[in-house]
């Protein structure tokens, strides 16, 4: 008997026992260990020294007339460099993407709407400020020169150069070419930043998680991108093959390809608990890692188009500032509001978006600039993705915009014009006949009447990755109440979700019983008392 | 008072063990279902999905405990005294009136516990049990044999979570309406339970009931019959706190079960019988036999056979059962009974013998008469269908 009690003592205690042991293994394996490094040189190891020094090339040397002058001495050297950047994104403006329902397309800013400053078509001359190009300032500009690829724009480790305001991509008269043209090399965080942070008319207006203050920050902004830390620049992840860029932003891209992702370094299971590393099946690493975005300086979270053109007395565009010193009204732009710290909004995705085509007919309002496809039922069996869909934080930037009512479009306004008369908005505040100059520019019709749209663009969030303690805990989103994932109601989520009904018959046999054996109780001893004074 | 012993070792754990299990499982689970904050919602999952595969592990071996004891029978629902249980605690409990069934080894649950723990058993822990696994395991659905949502699974986990605790007030509270407040719980820790005296006896009674029936079936069968009369009465009795089949309460308890009982002396000379042992030997009263030779009771060539078996346990110290064997009555009629002899001590040496005797006389008319009805009918039949040909 006693050999019996002991087996089942041995056997009850063996699983807790086995359990242990596995916690034990998965504790020693150190998370830093299983990153799976690649083409990567740790800070320490770094050598920041360059392996040529441009100053000393008699190419560089040379008087440069124009930016044109630079590029053919960079590509002298450099052949065939400038074929392939021509083949970029960053040079086209557009690839061929598949849209669901749309086919194959040719894509980019150079077509696609937002909800900023929606389009830079007949704008060109203001928004190609950003193109690595020089002179796109109209449908006439040659993609096929060489000579307009501007190398300077991502190589410049001088931080002097600076494109013109206006200037079609052209360098501000202040650049010194030769100079800049010297002090070439690799591509810092102020090369991406420049276009990538300041996009959309000020510093983190459009993306949210990428800003200034990437430049030099602390572990609690950002952890790759602290200076304190690894200080690691845009290209560390965003890994550069013949000029391609690695990495997309759903803003403008529809096909789940050429993504730069987190298991580029981390593996697929980073977490020592693996409740944890069950959550990345259907939980991007992004959603607990970037628990909040715009963490120094404001985003822009909503603009409305409606309310521009507002002109003070003696007829000149005016700005008002919010009390964090962020425009809230522009006469040019309208009505804003920014937010700093801003928590995310969450949506699942599987890679794939939609964009809405100045070509396409209104559907739902508020107007889905651009739609994150996924769901909790989409488990990447279909064709579009091998991945299930995962929840992502999301910037919705938020807006309204000029449309059509007619034609129940979205319009291309002409925004931008060096003066007054061109039609553009900025200068003459005529909806109407911006309205007519854009889409004539893009030889589309305009029925000659338009109204202002509610519209929802997203921005899945990658950037301003949190320090680990600082990464979501399970109650933001296993929460009963306001948790994180309040909105995302497809599924049921253990801790927030609950069967009313079953939920309050479960509670009111509890109740009972306990009510039950109370009252019987207490009619017992009632009882007996009464029982034992009688006798 | 005295006190019986009803639940043994591995019962007494596993019941114990499962009830620490529950409330693991009840504190975390509800945790997780966000009824309140305690151990922190990671640490209430982790600890869920422990004591869950403990859990499991219990089951295993409970479920092998009750089929190997056959104490699986115990759950076997009755609607025999369901009424009268239920009436008692809504009626008779506040009138002081007596438990309606009593704790039996044989029968250890009233019928409304056999009805409630037999739905625990097969329903509500094996929904909870299978629920759980497949909230634990198919939770994301990322292929296609995988749950669409954890939807259905959850509320039924849930629910099953509700009722285990409304049970586990109730079970809680009625603890307290054994003989004593706390005598139920005592008796869940220790194995043993505080009865009344008459409690006692009834269980005696019953529990020796429980065995002739248990022996009465093996005879029917055409098995040999073994020791199960008599392992059966004398764990009874040890259960009892027993330890002397010469104990009067064991007697007493005998007396009212209908088995007889007997004490033969060395000599062969009956020392005692009771009242059930010279009734079914057709006597007036035990005077009349005792003083007397048991060669008595046997034809003469049964005789010789007896003799042979009660000179084994005088010598050996064995005990034997016996099956069927004829009695010679008084008035000379013919009896049936099954029969234990075992030895009787004193001061380590044997003295004599006793026993029990279960009748088996109206039993064997019984099936005599419908072995004969079924012959007739089986030969009318066959007389009625040669003629039809």
């Amino acid at each position: 008997m006693k050999k019996i009690r002991l087996f089942f003592f041995v056997a009850f205690l063996f699983p807790l026992w086995s359990n242990a042991q596995i916690e034990t293994e998965n504790r020693e394996t150190d998370s830093t260990s299983v990153l799976k490094v690649q083409n990567y040189i740790r800070m320490e190891n770094r050598n920041l020294t360059p392996s040529v020094d441009h100053s000393t090339f008699p190419q560089l040397k040379q008087e440069f007339k124009t930016a044109h002058d630079v590029t053919a001495a960079c590509i002298s050297c450099h052949t065939g460099r400038a074929d392939e950047i021509m083949k970029t994104n960053h040079w086209l403006w557009e690839r061929t993407e598949k849209l669901e329902g749309k086919g194959e397309l040719p894509l980019g800013k150079k077509n696609i709407l937002n909800n900023f400053c929606i389009g830079i078509s007949g704008n060109e001359k203001s928004c190609t400020r950003c193109h690595i190009g020089y002179g796109w300032k109209d449908k006439s500009f040659d993609f096929s020169n060489k000579l307009n690829v501007d190398c300077l724009i991502c190589h410049d480790n001088s931080d002097t150069y600076k494109k013109k305001r206006g200037g079609a991509g052209y360098p501000d008269e202040s650049v010194d070419l030769n100079y800049v043209a010297q002090s070439v090399g690799k591509p810092s965080k102020i090369n991406c930043g420049v276009c990538h942070f300041w996009g959309g008319g000020g510093n983190n207006v459009k993306h949210g998680d990428l800003e200034k203050a990437l430049l030099d920050c602390n572990r609690e902004v950002d952890v790759h991108m602290a200076v304190e830390g690894e200080n690691m620049s845009c290209i560390e992840c965003h890994i550069t093959d013949k000029h391609n860029i690695e990495g997309k932003l759903y803003a403008l891209s529809s096909e789940n390809k050429n993504r730069a992702t987190c298991t580029h370094c981390h593996s697929n299971a980073p977490h020592t608990d693996k409740l944890l590393n069950e959550h990345f099946i259907r939980v991007a690493c992004q959603t607990c890692h970037i628990p909040t975005y715009a963490k120094v300086n404001g985003t822009k979270l909503y603009w409305d188009w409606s309310t521009a053109g507002r002109l003070d007395e003696d007829g000149n565009p005016i700005h008002e500032n919010d009390a964090d010193g962020n425009h809230n009204y522009l006469s040019i732009k309208g009505t804003f509001v920014y937010d700093t710290d801003v928590i995310p909004e969450y949506y699942w995705f599987n890679g794939i978006a939609n964009h809405q085509l100045i070509t396409d007919t209104i559907g739902t309002i508020p107007v889905q600039m651009n739609s994150l496809s996924g769901s909790y039922m989409d488990k990447g069996e279909h064709k579009k993705t091998n991945k299930p869909s995962k929840i992502w934080p999301v910037k919705v930037h938020r807006g309204k915009q000029i449309f059509d009512p007619v034609l129940n479009k979205l319009i291309q306004p002409k925004l931008y014009a060096e003066m007054k008369g061109d039609s553009a908005y900025w200068k003459d505040f005529d909806w109407n006949k911006a309205s007519q100059a854009g889409m004539n520019y893009l030889g589309l019709p305009f029925s000659g009447k338009y109204d202002f749209v509610k519209t929802e663009m997203y921005w899945p969030l990658n950037h301003m990755v949190s320090p680990k303690e600082k990464a979501l805990s399970c109650k933001e989103c296993h929460s009963r109440n306001e948790g994180r994932l309040a909105q995302l109601n497809d599924f049921y989520l253990p801790g927030r979700d609950k069967n009313r009904f079953f939920d309050f018959i479960g509670i009111g046999l509890v109740v009972l019983a306990a009510l039950g054996a109370i009252l019987h109780g207490s009619l017992r001893v009632l009882f007996r008392k009464k029982s034992s004074s009688k006798i | 008072m005295k006190k019986v012993y009803i639940y043994k070792i591995f019962e007494r754990f596993w019941h114990w063990a499962q009830a620490l299990l529950i409330l693991i499982l009840m504190i975390s689970g509800f945790e997780i279902h966000s009824s309140f904050n305690l151990l922190g919602y990671g640490t209430a999952v982790k600890i869920h999905d422990f004591a869950a595969w403990a859990f499991l592990v219990l089951i295993i071996f409970a479920i092998f405990w009750h089929f190997t004891t056959g104490e699986w029978k115990q759950y076997i629902p009755t609607t025999k005294y369901l009424k009268a249980q239920f009436d008692y605690y809504v009626v008779g409990i506040f009138r002081g009136a007596p438990h309606p069934t009593k704790k039996l080894v044989y029968n250890k649950f009233n019928p409304l516990q056999r009805l409630i723990y037999l739905g625990l058993k097969v329903l509500v822990i094996p929904i909870q049990v299978i629920s759980g696994f497949l909230y634990l395991y198919f939770h994301y659905p990322i292929k296609g044999l995988e749950l669409q949502s954890l939807d259905l699974v959850a509320v039924i986990h849930t629910f099953g979570a509700f009722l285990l605790l409304a049970f586990m007030i109730a079970h809680v509270y009625l603890t307290t309406t054994g003989y004593k407040p706390m005598s139920a719980i005592k008796a869940m820790i220790t194995g043993w339970e505080e009865m009344s005296e008459e409690e006692i006896k009834e269980r005696l009674v019953s529990d020796i009931e429980t065995s002739i029936l248990k022996s009465r079936a093996q005879l029917k069968s055409t098995e040999d019959y073994n020791e199960l009369f008599d392992a059966a009465i004398s764990s009874v009795g040890k259960k009892a706190g027993i330890t002397s089949l010469a104990d009067p309460r064991f007697k007493d308890a005998i007396e009212n079960s209908g088995a007889g009982y007997f004490f033969i002396g060395k000599d062969g000379i009956y020392n005692d019988v009771n009242e059930t042992w010279y009734k079914l030997y057709k006597y007036d009263s035990k005077d009349e036999i005792i003083g007397k030779h048991y060669r008595l009771s046997r034809t003469e060539e049964d005789f010789a056979e007896l003799e042979a078996h009660v000179g084994i346990v005088l010598k050996t110290g064995q005990i034997i059962n016996h099956g069927e064997v004829k009695r010679i009555c008084k008035d000379g009629s013919i009896g049936y009974h099954t029969l234990t002899i075992s030895p009787v001590y004193k001061e380590d040496k044997i003295v004599g013998i006793e026993g029990f005797i279960i009748d088996t006389t109206g039993q064997l008319l019984a099936e005599r008469e419908l072995l004969k009805k079924q012959i007739r009918i089986d030969e009318e039949f066959k007389k009625r269908k040669s003629k039809e040909d």
